[in-house]
Formats: structure tokens, C-alpha cells, sequence
């Protein structure tokens, strides 16, 4: 009986819990119409969901936040105008809105999601939350008025990445260890480019890619590089999460080429190059777009796709053991990629022997055909670059 | 040389049954020293534990929208624990919560993506037995298993959860995969006709728990099929003397176990997560055991025990953002909190004495008692 | 008297499990060269102390003397190196294993060749005057071919302190007589013998001295020369008791259930049962004697419908039960009442307070889902104020009662179900003799009712009271059914272990 009286009693509590708070929902003012959304550099407040946690200082969820330091300092916000949710599991629905909607509670207007699985539960809350601009990254949902979607072409550093790899390789077997199978539009759109890069320098070079299935598997990723290396590559590309792979070329002796950060600092100058992201440069602009009236939450925001020429991506300076004439050939395609005339998927331009490069919209495949690209639509570039073999 | 070899430095002893309030009271004290505790490890990496703890709550309870996320974590725990609870009242092991409740939300599903027009109630009820029947179905396997060739079923259910969890990657890289879904692979989000109402701003899953609260709890204290279950936990051969059909007691219960866990299932991946991907159960099937069995089986105490985990975990996430503490070390906090509880489990039952502290007293009192009567 | 001359002197030994105290500041001592008998009722506090002394259990205070040294004794091997050696009630063995295998395991040193381990152990059985084939499996084995390989295990590993719990529970008279010409052998030697038991007779033939305990505490040692049954029972229950089981003539005796060819197997496939024909009779008590697994188990649940025959037939008015289930028994309307041996793991749900173990039976009675308390409770509080039942209420776990009180409560839903037949096994193992008396009591007042009983029983002397007909087993076939009034327990003995009926006559001439 007492048992009995102790259930009833809590649900009876939990009821009138329940009750008290039967109008919640709305949050921010409605102000409609304005020039401005109304936010100043005094009153935004970021939030920032990360998939992973970047205080272990490298990897995917640490570049970006590198970036939402850049735009704190370039914009003069103070901490406590940055909301960081981390660890965040992408597959986990209810964790991620629990994160965004603990950030709106807190007073963020702007949240940046940085890993893909946000997509769905940004699009549902911007629909909840006029007044909050949710900007998610690599996505391909947006609507216009308070949810838009960034990437950029890093595409066009990979092909540079490719020049690098295609004048060192020796043995003329470049591998490249990839997250994702050819099905994946950004790492396929990832290999081509390099893949082409590599042939613009060496026609006779080829790509072996390997894939590991995940986005962030530290063992399989060391392993997959060490096979492509027991089948004679000496350079050793990455789209993945750990420098295993870097350390794994080293360690045998040859080379590699980075991804996300700066791998020289933790593997040394066996790693020719790596390909890093800038997001600061776009999360710099997109809030100044919403401070200075450019973008208006709840009227206007648009996507981004960041060019090399915004200064998203870059390839971090060459090592010393990068081959000679590398720096030269990567500054003709990098000033081409700049100025407009070549765009790896589109357009072409005149290298240093005077031959014209690029596939201008139309690629040759490695099982023959051809297929029609362009790098916005990276994401249904499913097929690889003739001289791609997967492995 | 024996001679020279002193009593031992530290004894395990059993002692007395404690009585009902006992217990509790050393639970709570449980609770103080797991507090305690935690609040030294907070102060010991630079923050003030009075400051953390004091967020962990405010961060439940700040503003409606906060209690509503609460009790949103509370709903998926509190209902696997009630379906482990019935499980472990037969002291069949059930592990396999995580796996049920991902079958439950996985056959739910399926009437969300492809029946999205039927009537909206009508689906919600279709989905609502489909989970049942899903988690259920999944509950039956191992208690089929073990009655018939004796298979163990605590690493049966706990192998049925991988499989489990793979059905749904298999379902979202192949035939559910959402055709627009560029790039990545995803099962798509519930259109809003399959997707569970709102109550006071919280997703009905709350008032499905509630009800399953004292279902739960009447079907065990009141009914014959839950006197059943009683009898076949305590002693199968008991159970066989009064005439029980051991057998199907156990495949019926294990069907409703994994059923329950199916619901849970099924509210998770309509009302909270709207879409269905392999996070749905995300370790919610593991905790329900701790809660279940932290509750001694007790599905009113669940409820509070659920509660109770549903403010750690959502305070922790309030925590780390506010402090930029690592989730790690939300992580930490929780473990020492489960760790003491669990410890105190042991001390309910026994205790150590050190050298030279044996217990005379109560001899010593009786005696005198002896000796004043005479 | 010098204190070297002490094998073993405890001093104010105390033990405390929970709110008990199992030994409450008891003195005990025993030199070489004697047999002490430690008599108690159970739960009397026996078998816990010569746990301490044997190292399995530490005392929470008090001194243990061996050879007059203060000794610690934290495990069985300090035990076993003090030269103290404890010969179990269950038998701690490994059934593959030959005999010789099983006394060598875990002595330290090397592995012994074949040839020098059996002559050991050989030596060893001549000097103590013991039987045994060194080859022989375990599994092979009877149960007092088994005791002596634990007996020699002790031994081999030097003891000269035995302690043996209850050893005679599980042998025929013949083998207890065995079994005491081995222990005065050893005392011959010059051993030190701690026997415990129960069974008055033994204690007068076998010990020189008793040292009595009762409810945890010491009450002296007296010398066994002294004393005689009626006196060491006033010792043991603190109060005179008559020791007569009274035997009411049977009333017009009716068949009620005949068995008919009965053979049932074990889950194994071997035979616990083999082609079984015998008649119970209302209003008389029917005894089954027999070494413990003889298959009076597989007998009494066979009859309970919890086990199939494999073949024959239990005939019930006409009717044949064999392979019925216990549910279709009930509905059938047959009223049987089954006193399993087991009582917390069978007969009772240990953890559920009385009401709900009163239900186990009648829950299905009422109609609907769900379950109706109210007459389970009226029940059990009857049967508290009838049978004297002590405990702390209609809800409290049955397993926190003492074993006297767990039966009267068994005993006593059985009994309130009016059956016609009830079967008891081993109604009075492991409870006090005020217990027991009653037990016998309950059941004679069913016989006097008309009720068939059926007791399962293994003191000898209770069912030579008790019964009116006696059936006797042995490897599950029937050796015979006498007359209680005229057979002797030497005879039932022989027929324990094979003897017919007719050659068991013809020996009593």
C-alpha cells in the first residue's frame, strides 16, 4: 500500500511539473521586417555543435573550432559569446537537438553544426526558431531565411596536393586512404581532383585508393596505409581523421600528404604537404554578414561555397623533402585557380612546359566512360579519375 | 611459526537482514559520499564543485524548455528498465534491452516511412504495437533458445544487440536509405503525420511511460501471470511443483520484457529523434538494467532512479558548455556517482571488520543481562 | 591436567553471522587418543565451530589451542598443516577421477608415479584398518566407499585431528558399524576424533566423551560412560522429552493409489526407478526407507506428476496418472499433497513471504487475471495460531524462518488442502526434536482422518515407530515391504543394500 502511495504521489508531482511548463516553445522576439536581424556585436551569441572534442588538438571537430577561435578574435567576441556543445554523436537525434535547443536556451542567434548527421534536426529547428540562423556545414538543405548550408572546393588544394605527390613518387604508385568508397561525393570529389594533379605533372602515375568504411578509425586507417605501401606506393595521401597514415609512410621510409592540419607538426617533413581547412574564414564572414545587415535571420542568409581565393583552404607550405620545381608547378595551377581560368572540374590553363591542362567539364573514367562534372555538384561526382585504381 | 600469524588485518562479514529504511538511508548515504567524492575530483581540476553541481541542476530545471529535454532522456531509461524488470524478476539475464529497443524502433519505423498517410492515430497505434511486437519478437529469440537447447542467455541477448544495431546500418545504407540523401547515407526524417504528439510541450512518449509505470507495477504485485513470474525467478522446480507452465511463462515474459523495451524503442525514434538511425538506443538499453536493477525491480522506483540519471545526463551536457569541461569529465563524475551506489550494494549486505574490533557487544550484553537476572 | 595434552582446546569461541550468534563464547576441547562426540540439535551451532577449527570460517572471538599453542588458523591449508583434517557432510570430490587421483589432489610437491602413490595409499588403508580400490573412479563409487576416500584424503595429508560432520546420515547400519571400528582404529593410533552428530545410540557407542550444545552455547562435556539416551536428551533440548512416536492402529485401510510396473528414468538416461509395483492405503503410513538416492526422489515426484514414467502405470480409481502434469492432476479433482524434500527450492518460493506461498497452489482457484490475496492471508494467519508457527508476519520472507518453522509451513498448506494422499520426503531432516514430535503428530492425525501417508524417511528408529508398513529401496527397485512392527533395523539395513525380503528372514532367524 505504502509502495502504491509512493507511485501515485510522484506521478501526481511529475504531473504538475509538466503542467507548469505547458507553454514553452517560444524563445527570442518576433521583430520582422528590419534592415538588420537586430544583432550586434554586443548581443550575438555562437553556439557550436562538435562531433568530436577538439581539445585532442587535431582532427576534424579541432580544425573547425580553430576557425570559430579565428572569427571570436577577428570579430572581438568575448567567451562567453561562444557556446561549445562537443561530443555530439551525429547519430544520435535527441542528443543533438537537446545540444542545439540547450544553446538557443542559453541566448545563442547563431549555431553553427559542423558535422553532416545534424542536417534533419537543423532544418526542423530553424523551422521552430525564426530568429536563430542555423548554418550547417557539408550539407545540402537551406531555407533562405534562417538555415543555409557552407563547404568549400577543397577540392582545388587537393589537386595541388596531387602536383606534390606526382613529382616526388618514384615508383609511380600514389595511394590514398579514403573514408568513404566511391559512393561518397566529397571523397570522391577529393581523389579525382588529386588524382588529376597527380597527371598533370605525371601522366604515367597512378592513384591506388584504399577505403576503410569510417570517418574516424585510428587502427584502420594506419592499416589500410601500410597495405598500399606493401604494394609499393611511396606517397601516401589521406581523407580521413588521424595522422596514421602520415606515420605509417614515415616510418617506411617515404611520404605522405595531410589532411585537416598541419601534419609536419606531429609526423615531421616526410609529409610533403596538408591540406587544411580555414573555417575561420567563413565563420568570420558569416557572422559579420549577419552583424552588418548583409545576411537578415529570418529573411535572408544564403549558402556558401568557399573558394581557394577566400582563403577557406589552403596547402600548408612544402617540407624539404617536397621535389624541386614542386613550389613552381603548384604556384602556375594555384595563381589559374585564383584568377578563375581552371577550376580542376571546369576550365583549363597553360603549365610550365606550355601543355594545357584540365578535363573542362568532362572527366575520363576509370572504367572507360566519361562523366560530366562541375564542383559545385561535387557531391554526385561518383566515379573515379582515369588513373585511379581502387585497392 | 603458525602461532606467530595474527588474526587477519581485514574480515568480510555478513550482517543482519537490514530493514527497509536501513537500506535506504545507506543508499542516500550512497548518494552523499558519491557527491562528496565527485565534488573533490571537480575541485581538484580547477572548478567549484558547489558551482558544477549547482548548474547540473539549474541546467534541468532553468526554463521549461530545459525540464522538457529532461524528461525526454528520462522516458527511453525509465521504460527499458521496466522491461528488464520483468526479465530479471525471473532471473532470466536479459542484456539484450539495447537490441529490443532497437528492433521496437526499427519495426516502428517502418510504418513511419512507408504507411506515412494513414490516419494519424491509427498509425501512431499501428507503430505503437509494431514496436511491441518488434521488441518482443527479439526478447523471444534468446528465451526460445535457451528452453529448448539450453543456450546462455545473458551472451545471447547481449550478441542480438550487434545485430541489432547492424540491421539499422544495413536499413540505411540499403533498402531505407533516403533517396535524397546526397553524399551520406541516412534513413529520412519522420514525416510529421508518423511522428509522436506533443504534451505540455514534451513528446507523449512521457505519458506512455507513466502508464507503463503502473502497468508494470500492477501486473507484478497484482495479477497471476505476474505471481508466476515471481515463482519462476525464485525456483524453477518450485514453480513446476505448483503446476506452472515454466516454459511458456518464460517465453511470455520475455516477450513482454523485450516488448516494453520495443516501446521504448518506438517512442525514442517517433517522438524524439524522428528519424531512425543508429543512435536511437544509444546505451539507453544498458542503463535500464543499472536503473532496474539500482530500483530492486521496483518500476515506481525506476521512475525516480530514471529521473534521477535523466538530470545527470542532461546536466552534465549543460556543464560542459557552460565550463568548457570536457565531456570526459562529465563522464568521470557520472562513474563515481554509479560507483558508489553499486559499492554501497555490498554493504548492505556486509561488512568488514579490522583487526581486534570483533563484535562483542552484543554477547557481552546479553551476558550481563544474564548475570543481573541472577 | 597439562595443556600439551590437548589435541584442540577452544577457548570463549564467539561467532556472529548478522543478528545470530552461531557460537556464543563456547569451550570445547579433545585430546589424542579419544573420540569426542559434539552433540546438538540443529542449528545448535555444531557444525560452524568445527568450521573454525578447520579454518573454513574465522572466529570473531576467542582463542583456539592446538597442542596447547595458540593457534591462527585463517584457511583450510593452516588447518591442514596443524595437522587438523574435516571430513565433510557433502563429499568434496572429483567424480572422473580415480580414488588415489583424488587423495593426491592438491598436495604440494610433484606429481607421484602411479606404482608409489597406490602403495601409499595402500599403506595407508592397512594401518587404519580402511577398504579401498586405489583405481577405482569416483563415480563408481557408493556412498561409503566415497566417505572413506574422503576419510584417506584427510589422512594422506597427515592429519592426526579428524573432525567428521555427521557421517553416519548417509550409511546403512552395517556401514556405520564399518565406519566406527575405522574411527577406534584411529584413536588406537592415537589420533584425536571429533564425530558430530545428532543420533543419541551413536553417540553411546562410538565416544568416549560428548560435549553438548544447544542454541549456540556450551553446556559441558560429560563422560559417555555416564550417561544414558534419556539423560544426554535432557542435554541436548534443555528439557525432558518422551521419545515414544505414537502408532495409532489403521482404520479399514483401502488401496488408493496403486503403481504398476513403474520404471522412470533420469534426464541422463539412467534408471531411477525400476519396474515398481506397490499399493498405498488410506488411513496408514506407508514408510520408504533406503540410502539417500536410492530413488525415492524420482518416486515421489513421479507420483506428483512432475516427472513421465517411461512405462507403467499409476493407477487412481481406474484412472492411470503416469505422464499427467501437476495442473492436469488438480483439475482432475485428484486432492494429492506432495512434501518435497527440498522445501526452499521446491516446496516453498524462499523469498515470498507466507500469504503468497500459500497461494502457490490455489492462485488459478478465482477467476480472471488477476490474483486474490485475501483467503491466502486468512490461511496463513490460521496456520500460524494452529501449528505455533513463529514469525514476523504473514509477509515476511519464509527463508528468514528457522527450518521447523519452514516445514509447519510446507506441511501445513498441504495439509489444508484435505488431501487424500500426501507424500512426505525427509518431513524432519534438519529440525529440533520438538519439530519433529510435532511433524509426526500432523501426520498421524492425517492417517487417523483416513489420509494415505507416505513418509519418506532416513532415521531408521523414527520409521520402526512411526509406520505401519515399511517399502525398502535399493538402486531404484523395491527389496521388499515389511511389517514396521517386525522387522529390525539390522534387517531394513540388509535390504538397504540388496537384500531380499525373504533372505533378510531367514538371516533373522
Amino acid at each position: 500500500m505504502k509502495r502504491f502511495l509512493a507511485l501515485v504521489c510522484s506521478i501526481a508531482v511529475m504531473a504538475t511539473l509538466l503542467v507548469g511548463c505547458g507553454n514553452g516553445g517560444d524563445q527570442g522576439s518576433t521583430s520582422e521586417g528590419g534592415e538588420t536581424s537586430g544583432i550586434t556585436a554586443e548581443n550575438v551569441k555562437v553556439g557550436v555543435i562538435h562531433i568530436g572534442d577538439p581539445a585532442t588538438g587535431s582532427g576534424y571537430s579541432y580544425t573547425h573550432d580553430q576557425g570559430i577561435v579565428a572569427m571570436q578574435k577577428n570579430l572581438g567576441l568575448k567567451d562567453t559569446q561562444i557556446i561549445r556543445k562537443n561530443n555530439i554523436d551525429d547519430a544520435d537525434a535527441t542528443a543533438i537537438e537537446n545540444a542545439m535547443r540547450e544553446c538557443i536556451e542559453e541566448g545563442c542567434n547563431i549555431i553553427f553544426a559542423t558535422s553532416w548527421g545534424y542536417m534533419d534536426t537543423c532544418a526542423a529547428l530553424a523551422e521552430e526558431y525564426p530568429n536563430v540562423f542555423f548554418s550547417h556545414a557539408t550539407g545540402y538543405q537551406s531555407n533562405g531565411k534562417n538555415f543555409n548550408h557552407y563547404f568549400g572546393r577543397i577540392y582545388q588544394a587537393r589537386y595541388l596536393a596531387g602536383i606534390a605527390a606526382g613529382m616526388k613518387t618514384e615508383t609511380n604508385k600514389i595511394g590514398y586512404v579514403s573514408a568513404m568508397g566511391s559512393e561518397n561525393g566529397e571523397c570522391t570529389s577529393g581523389v579525382n581532383a588529386f588524382a588529376m594533379g597527380v597527371a598533370s605533372v605525371n601522366p604515367d602515375a597512378v592513384v591506388e585508393v584504399k577505403v576503410t568504411n569510417n570517418w574516424y578509425d585510428p587502427e584502420g586507417e594506419g592499416q589500410a596505409a601500410q597495405a598500399l605501401l606493401d604494394s609499393g606506393c611511396d606517397v601516401i595521401a589521406q581523407h580521413c581523421d588521424t595522422n596514421n597514415p602520415m606515420i605509417a609512410a614515415r616510418d617506411e621510409g617515404v611520404w605522405g600528404v595531410g589532411y585537416n592540419s598541419d601534419m609536419t607538426a606531429e609526423v615531421g617533413d616526410a609529409v610533403l604537404t596538408s591540406v587544411v581547412w580555414n573555417w575561420g574564414a567563413y565563420y568570420t564572414q558569416a557572422v559579420k554578414n549577419v552583424l552588418d545587415g548583409t545576411w537578415v535571420i529570418g529573411s535572408k542568409v544564403e549558402d556558401y561555397f568557399g573558394s581557394m581565393s577566400d582563403d577557406l583552404f589552403r596547402c600548408t607550405a612544402l617540407s624539404a623533402q617536397a621535389a624541386e620545381g614542386t613550389q613552381e608547378a603548384m604556384d602556375i595551377a594555384a595563381a589559374a585557380i585564383k584568377d578563375g581560368s581552371f577550376d580542376v572540374f571546369t576550365g583549363t590553363y597553360t603549365d610550365a612546359d606550355g601543355n594545357v591542362i584540365g578535363c573542362d567539364g568532362v572527366m575520363e573514367c576509370n572504367d572507360g566512360k566519361t562523366m560530366e562534372v562541375d564542383g559545385v555538384n561535387y557531391a554526385a561526382i561518383t566515379s573515379y579519375y582515369k588513373n585511379v585504381v581502387v585497392k | 611459526m603458525e602461532n606467530k600469524k595474527k588474526e587477519p588485518l581485514l574480515r568480510v562479514v555478513k550482517h543482519a537482514e537490514l530493514s527497509r529504511g536501513q537500506t535506504l538511508l545507506l543508499r542516500l548515504l550512497a548518494v552523499v559520499q558519491a557527491l562528496i567524492v565527485g565534488g573533490l575530483f571537480i575541485a581538484l581540476i580547477g572548478y567549484n564543485p558547489f558551482e558544477i553541481y549547482g548548474t547540473m541542476i539549474s541546467g534541468c530545471f532553468r526554463s521549461a524548455m530545459a525540464f522538457q529535454a529532461t524528461i525526454k532522456f528520462c522516458i527511453p531509461m525509465c521504460i527499458s528498465a521496466l522491461g528488464v524488470t520483468l526479465a530479471f524478476k525471473m532471473k532470466f539475464w536479459n542484456i539484450g534491452g539495447e537490441g529490443q529497443l532497437i528492433m521496437g524502433a526499427i519495426f516502428a519505423s517502418f510504418f513511419a516511412l512507408f504507411c506515412s498517410d494513414m490516419p494519424h492515430y491509427l498509425l501512431l497505434l499501428v507503430m505503437f504495437i509494431a514496436g511491441f511486437v518488434g521488441g518482443g519478437l527479439w526478447g523471444l529469440i534468446p528465451a526460445v533458445c535457451r528452453e529448448k537447447w539450453g543456450t546462455n542467455e545473458t551472451l545471447f541477448t547481449l550478441m542480438l544487440n550487434y545485430i541489432a544495431l547492424y540491421t539499422i546500418s544495413f536499413l540505411r545504407d540499403g533498402p531505407w536509405r533516403d533517396p535524397q540523401a546526397a553524399g551520406f547515407n541516412k534513413i529520412a526524417r519522420f514525416d510529421p503525420n508518423a511522428t509522436l504528439d506533443k504534451v505540455f510541450g514534451i513528446q507523449a512518449g512521457w505519458i506512455i511511460m507513466l502508464v507503463l509505470v503502473v502497468l508494470v507495477a500492477v501486473y507484478l504485485k497484482k495479477t497471476k501471470q505476474g505471481y508466476e513470474i515471481g515463482v519462476v525467478g525464485e525456483s524453477r522446480d518450485t514453480a513446476r511443483y505448483a503446476g506452472i507452465n515454466v516454459k511458456r511463462v518464460v517465453l511470455r515474459t520475455m516477450f513482454l520484457s523485450g516488448g516494453i523495451a520495443g516501446i521504448a524503442g518506438m517512442v525514442q525514434a517517433t517522438g524524439s529523434d524522428i528519424t531512425l538511425s543508429t543512435g536511437v538506443a544509444g546505451g539507453v538499453g544498458f542503463t535500464g538494467i543499472i536503473i532496474a536493477w539500482l530500483a530492486q525491480l521496483s518500476p515506481a522506483v525506476s521512475l525516480l532512479i530514471s529521473f534521477a540519471f535523466s538530470i545527470l545526463v542532461k546536466g552534465s551536457s549543460v556543464v560542459q558548455s557552460t565550463y568548457g569541461l570536457s565531456t570526459d569529465c562529465a563522464d568521470v563524475l557520472q562513474g563515481i556517482i554509479l560507483f558508489f551506489i553499486m559499492a554501497m550494494e555490498f554493504f548492505i549486505r556486509y561488512k568488514i571488520v579490522f583487526r581486534g574490533h570483533a563484535e562483542k557487544t552484543p554477547i557481552a550484553a546479553s551476558k550481563k543481562k544474564e548475570e543481573d537476572e541472577a | 591436567m597439562a595443556e600439551t595434552t590437548h589435541a584442540i582446546r577452544c577457548e570463549k569461541i564467539t561467532k556472529i553471522f548478522g543478528s545470530v550468534v552461531a557460537n556464543d563464547q563456547i569451550d570445547l576441547d579433545v585430546r589424542y587418543g579419544e573420540i569426542l562426540a559434539l552433540l546438538g540439535e540443529n542449528g545448535s551451532g555444531k557444525t560452524t565451530l568445527m568450521n573454525m577449527i578447520s579454518g573454513i570460517y574465522h572466529p570473531d572471538g576467542g582463542t583456539i589451542y592446538v597442542d596447547g599453542k595458540p593457534a591462527s588458523i585463517q584457511s583450510p591449508l593452516d588447518a591442514q598443516n596443524l595437522g587438523i583434517g574435516m571430513i565433510h557432510q557433502h563429499f568434496k570430490l572429483v567424480n572422473i577421477f580415480s580414488a588415489m587421483e583424488n587423495i593426491e589432489l592438491g598436495t604440494p610437491g610433484k606429481k607421484l608415479p602411479r606404482k608409489i602413490l597406490k602403495q601409499n595409499v595402500l599403506e595407508l588403508c592397512e594401518k587404519y584398518g580402511l577398504e579401498t580400490d586405489p583405481e577405482k573412479p569416483i563415480h563408481a563409487m557408493s556412498v561409503s566407499e566415497k566417505q572413506t576416500v574422503e576419510i584417506l584424503k584427510v589422512l594422506y595429508r597427515g592429519a592426526r585431528i579428524l573432525i567428521l560432520d555427521e557421517p553416519t546420515a548417509v550409511l546403512t547400519p552395517q556401514e556405520t558399524e564399518k565406519l566406527f571400528a575405522i574411527l577406534r582404529q584411529m584413536r588406537k593410533i592415537g589420533c584425536a576424533v571429533i564425530i558430530i552428530t545428532h543420533k543419541l545410540n551413536e553417540v553411546l557407542s562410538i565416544s568416549d566423551r560428548v560435549a553438548i550444545l544447544r542454541k549456540g552455547k556450551s553446556y559441558g562435556t560429560v563422560n559417555t560412560a555416564e550417561v544414558d539416551v534419556s539423560a544426554l536428551t535432557e542435554l541436548m533440548v534443555g528439557h525432558a522429552v518422551t521419545l515414544e512416536i505414537d502408532r495409532p492402529t489403521p482404520q479399514e485401510p483401502q488401496d488408493i493409489l496403486k503403481l504398476v510396473d513403474l520404471t522412470v528414468r533420469r534426464n541422463d538416461g539412467s534408471i531411477a526407478l525400476d519396474d515398481i509395483n506397490f499399493t498405498i492405503r488410506s488411513g496408514e503410513i506407508l514408510g520408504v526407507a533406503g540410502i539417500a538416492g536410492s530413488g525415492q526422489k524420482e518416486l515421489c515426484e513421479t507420483i506428483a506428476g512432475l516427472i513421465a514414467p517411461s512405462q507403467g502405470a499409476i493407477l487412481y480409481k481406474k484412472e492411470n496418472l503416469a505422464g499427467k502434469t501437476p495442473r492436469e492432476l488438480i483439475d482432475m479433482g485428484i486432492s494429492m499433497s506432495f512434501v518435497p524434500e527440498d522445501r526452499l527450492g521446491m516446496g516453498l518460493v524462499a523469498g515470498m513471504g507466507m500469504t503468497d506461498n500459500m497461494l502457490l497452489k490455489s492462485y488459478t482457484h478465482n477467476k480472471g487475471p488477476f490474483i486474490d490475496r485475501a483467503p491466502s492471508r486468512a490461511l496463513a494467519e490460521s496456520l500460524i495460531e494452529k501449528l505455533g508457527i513463529v514469525t514476523s508476519g504473514v509477509e515476511a520472507p519464509v527463508r528468514l524462518m528457522s527450518g521447523g518453522n519452514v516445514q509447519k509451513v510446507l506441511l501445513g498448506r498441504e495439509i489444508e488442502s484435505n488431501p487424500h494422499l500426501l507424500i512426505t520426503a525427509y518431513p524432519v531432516r534438519g529440525l529440533d526434536i520438538n519439530s519433529s514430535y510435532q511433524v509426526y503428530e500432523l501426520l498421524n492425525e492425517q492417517k487417523k482422518k483416513g489420509v494415505a501417508v507416505v513418509y519418506i524417511g532416513e532415521d531408521l528408529d523414527v520409521l520402526l515407530q512411526l509406520c505401519d508398513r515399511i517399502l525398502v529401496m535399493c538402486h531404484g527397485r523395491i527389496t521388499g515391504i515389511v511389517d514396521a512392527k517386525t522387522i529390525t533395523k539390522e534387517q531394513i539395513g540388509l535390504m538397504m543394500t540388496g537384500a531380499t525380503a525373504e533372505e533378510v528372514m531367514e538371516y533373522g532367524k
